[in-house]
């Protein structure tokens, strides 16, 4: 619970960053996106129920506060976090590249289920090429900081487990 | 069946949050997803991070903005800077063509009263010897200077040419000691001879103790000499005074061309055709 408790609150801390520090970063138009690269996180090394609810929930978040119709980002991020679930038995991540690679696939993914519920739900001309302009830098931007995020969030997990045994 | 869901539950509740989703994302669409509470419990959440993360960020816009107009003001600065930089070189240089446009004119004008073969010069090098007072004109007798001409301005004399070759000339000056100018003193038409003097400047040489000299009186050039036109400035009288002893009176002279501040001149023909040492 403690450790569900403090993903989503990174959760909630990283969607608060999106929506305000990281537009200063010199990305252009796209938004690290970093809740993917926790949920991915999350898929990877804490394969629960609680992580599935919370990739839910997380992409829950996003749709609250930035997405046009709610739903959206909740089915790309439970989609994300399943298909690093389903793979994660035959990735064994040890360096930063590889890391990198898996949220890069991860976000084509989301990218693919966005543009698959936008074409289905929220039909918009002229989407397709912007889409996909889209969707590879914002893969990009998020497998270029993803090595970094996941150092945090295991620094961070450390800290919470010397926490729990230290309390018990 | 239940080791079947235990084993594949993480899988299971991620197809649920799928199937979920896909039922919000419907209700959505439809329009029937209205005052649902996830959203305002994490409205309520957030709302406040976001408030004060916006805050900072607009504090950081704020200071970003206000470095980026203080680099811009600096830069324009610095542009108006050059900018006033090259103005003030133009404005020198428009400065300095007027100045020379008005001396030439004030040349060409005092020109008219000489004879026609008068050459217009520039003096292009002044006495590189403490021991002499003299210049070098940037025309020689290939353009007709002659060894005896006379070097004079529209405010009196300059010298006389002692030397030449085919493109330059040298001037002794007035001030030289070893120059000396057939002169009148304007007032009285006393004669005498101005020449320089290393001890006390220039002075008026061979004037009798019984001539009526004053302090301001103007020197003309005689033109009996046969190398100065008559009537020409040569100085003015600034010290008189008559010795114990001797014929005649020490009177100091201040030129009326200060060669260093001179930069064009005539060069005039003698009247009389004769090269006459200075």
């Amino acid at each position: 619970m403690r450790l569900f408790l403090l993903y989503f609150s990174v959760g909630v801390f990283l969607i608060v960053l999106q929506g305000t520090f990281l537009r200063l970063l010199p990305f252009g138009p796209v938004v690290p996106d970093l809740v993917l690269v926790l949920c991915v996180y999350l898929g990877l090394h804490h394969p629960t129920m609680g992580a599935a609810l919370g990739s839910f929930l997380l992409g829950y978040s996003v749709d609250v506060v930035s997405s046009r119709l709610l739903g959206l980002n909740a089915f790309a991020m439970s989609l994300v976090f399943l298909s690093v679930y389903l793979s994660s038995r035959s990735i064994w991540i040890q360096n930063p590249l590889v890391t990198s690679f898996v949220v890069l696939l991860a976000a084509l993914v989301k990218g693919a289920a966005l543009v698959l519920l936008w074409a289905v739900f929220l039909s918009v001309e002229g989407f397709w090429l912007g889409a996909a302009r889209y969707i590879i830098m914002e893969a990009l931007v998020a497998a270029l900081l993803a090595p970094v995020l996941f150092a945090l969030l295991r620094r961070g997990q450390n800290y919470v487990e010397k926490f729990r045994v230290a309390a018990q | 069946m239940l080791a079947f869901l235990r084993k594949n539950q993480v899988a299971l509740s991620s197809c649920c949050c799928l199937l979920l989703s896909i039922y919000i994302l419907t209700a959505a669409a439809r329009g029937q997803l209205k005052n649902e509470p996830l959203s305002a419990l994490l409205m309520w959440i957030m709302r406040p991070l976001q408030i004060a993360s916006q805050e900072t960020v607009n504090w950081i816009k704020g200071f970003q903005e206000n470095y980026d107009t203080l680099a811009g003001f600096r830069s324009e600065n610095e542009r108006l800077r050059k900018r006033v930089q090259a103005l003030e070189v133009e404005r020198q240089k428009l400065l300095e063509a007027e100045a020379t446009n008005r001396r030439l004119k004030e040349l060409l004008d005092f020109r008219s009263h000489l004879p026609d073969t008068a050459i217009t010069a520039s003096i292009i090098a002044n006495s590189a010897s403490s021991w002499f007072q003299s210049c070098l004109l940037n025309k020689g007798s290939a353009d007709g200077v002659r060894k005896g001409m006379a070097v004079v301005t529209p405010l009196g004399v300059v010298g006389q040419v002692v030397a030449v070759t085919a493109r330059t000339a040298k001037v002794i000056l007035l001030t030289d000691p070893n120059s000396g100018i057939d002169v009148l003193v304007q007032r009285t038409r006393s004669r005498g001879i101005v020449s320089g003097s290393l001890e006390d400047g220039t002075v008026l040489k061979y004037v009798k103790r019984s001539e009526d000299i004053q302090e301001g009186d103007r020197l003309i050039t005689s033109g009996v000499d046969g190398v100065f036109p008559k009537g020409l400035l040569a100085g003015t009288v600034i010290k008189v005074r008559k010795q114990h002893l001797g014929l005649f009176q020490f009177i100091e002279v201040l030129p009326a061309v200060r060669s260093e501040r001179v930069e064009e001149v005539l060069v005039v023909a003698a009247e009389s055709g004769a090269e006459k040492k200075p």
